[in-house]
């Protein structure tokens, strides 16, 4: 029994080995993709949708105004990166009741590997909204604080991979063990909630991204206010 | 150790890659397939309120243009109603003209008529008259009647009054022709001779006397002279007849013209 779909070699030539993760990953992103090109291939402008359009419609509605809710900003700058989060995090956990799928979120490297690319993304998505002084925050209260600041930094990255990792994981290993205890019924059921654990987990992934690039595009904000204020303040000063 | 640093590189690619792929063929057609479905939607109820505009133009045009139709329909309504008022009078007027003039005929017509009965009644009566008399005569004092007619009508000459012998006088005087005697028979020598001798003793003179035979004078003897004349016949007792047969007729007409104009 694999803890982890790492574990699993699909194809070793060399030194080179294809793993699970990696094969899995690859067959989740074909589906989707595939079932993207399947989808939008013909779009109606008109009022009259396909089931699959008014699908996808929903799905990319639903995530544009939770990201508007969130960041209170256009959302179609960060709909690509908190958008493919949540669906490829969501797709890999819904395809877990297909028999023989190890869903790659169950690997840490791939949770691991998904939490880096937030913690690249928060601070690329603040210097593209404020520049380099992005940085400030960091510093602030004062400068002691920035050890701090970069720990929560990276203890919040950590976070997201091993809440992501040990929640998909344990329901693997959990339907695995009850398999062997209680093959009928039960494992059915845990599979059910293993499904729901799935998606919350992507709905939480994903919204823990945006609350923090929605954090770091605030800093802006805030001082975009204190910079209005200050020259209200000029003005009746003045 | 559960990290792979290979397939951390590897998934980080990956993802990317699987960004870079949604974005271009799930997030892109997808949000300008809603743009552009909201952009026809805009445009589509842009259009609506625009064609609402019309149309509200449109409706108030047309109960405008109704009202106006139905104000012209009462004006034209009521000038129509006058015209047949008017004309009614019209044809009312006419058609009792008509009926006066009808009625006015009709009496003309019965007038007619009853002055042509009058007049038969009146020559018929005398004729019968002259002939009960002629007979009456005949059978019971053996005289004939025209002889008797002279007789009278000389007797009459020999008594005229002062007034008629001067208007006889006159008329002799004026008259370049000769005196006429006018008779419903012909007065044979003897008797003629008679007229004259009394004309000439009345007019103190010779006297042209000329006999004409007149079937206009029932049973009678007639000398006419300037603005009078002297004469004896039936006409005198025919009159009082024809006058109460007159006023019979009349009293008749009346009643059948009332029951006319009653029906």
């Amino acid at each position: 029994m694999h803890i982890t779909p790492d574990t699993l070699i699909i194809f070793q030539w060399g030194p080179v080995s294809l793993n699970g993760t990696i094969f899995f990953t690859w067959c989740v992103m074909a589906l989707m993709v595939f079932s993207s090109w399947l989808i939008t291939r013909k779009l109606s402008t008109e009022t009259h949708l396909s089931r699959w359009q008014n699908l996808v419609e929903v799905l990319v509605t639903g995530i544009r105004d939770e990201i508007r809710d969130i960041s209170s900003h256009d959302p179609d700058k960060y709909l690509s990166f908190v958008g493919t989060l949540f669906l490829f995090i969501a797709v890999s956990n819904l395809l877990s009741i297909v028999p023989g799928y190890k869903p790659p979120t169950g690997s840490f490297s791939t949770t691991a590997a998904l939490a880096l690319c937030v913690f690249v993304a928060v601070p690329l998505y603040g210097i593209s909204q404020k520049g380099l002084s992005y940085f400030k925050q960091y510093i602030e209260p004062s400068v002691f604080m920035l050890p701090f600041n970069i720990i929560g930094e990276i203890s919040r990255t950590f976070a997201m991979a091993v809440r992501l990792f040990g929640n998909i994981m344990s329901g693997t290993i959990i339907a695995a063990i009850l398999l062997t205890i209680a093959p009928l019924i039960f494992p059915v059921l845990m599979q059910i909630l293993g499904l729901l654990i799935g998606l919350i987990q992507a709905y939480i992934f994903a919204i823990l991204a945006m609350v923090y690039i929605a954090a770091a595009t605030r800093v802006q904000r805030k001082e975009e206010e204190t910079g209005r204020q200050s020259e209200k303040g000029d003005l009746l000063n003045g | 150790m559960l990290i792979d640093w290979f397939t951390v590189i590897a998934q980080v690619i990956n993802f990317l890659v699987l960004v870079y792929l949604l974005k271009r063929f799930l997030y892109g057609p997808i949000i300008r397939a809603i743009d552009e479905r909201e952009r026809k939607i805009a445009l589509r109820l842009e259009e609506a309120s625009r064609k609402k505009e019309v149309a509200d133009l449109e409706a108030e045009n047309y109960r405008r243009k109704n009202r106006e139709f139905n104000e012209r329909r009462e004006e034209m309504f009521s000038q129509i109603k006058e015209e047949v008022e008017v004309r009614r009078k019209d044809l009312i007027n006419e058609a009792r003209n008509q009926v006066d003039a009808g009625r006015t005929k009709w009496y003309e017509a019965i007038q007619r008529e009853r002055e042509a009965f009058l007049q038969d009644l009146r020559r018929r009566a005398g004729r019968q008259t002259c002939a009960i008399s002629r007979r009456a005569l005949k059978d019971m004092a053996d005289v004939d009647l025209e002889n008797q007619i002279i007789h009278v009508f000389i007797e009459r000459l020999l008594s005229l009054n002062r007034d008629e012998i001067k208007a006889l006088k006159e008329s002799i005087h004026q008259l370049p022709q000769k005196i006429s005697v006018r008779s419903a028979f012909k007065i044979p020598g003897k008797p003629a001779g008679e007229i004259k001798k009394a004309l000439r003793n009345q007019a103190g003179g010779h006297v042209d006397v000329q006999f004409e035979v007149s079937p206009d004078l029932i049973c009678g003897i007639e000398l006419k002279l300037e603005g009078s004349r002297i004469s004896w016949n039936v006409d005198d007792y025919l009159e009082t007849l024809e006058e109460s047969l007159l006023a019979a007729l009349e009293s008749k007409a009346e009643k059948v013209a009332d029951r006319l104009s009653d029906k």
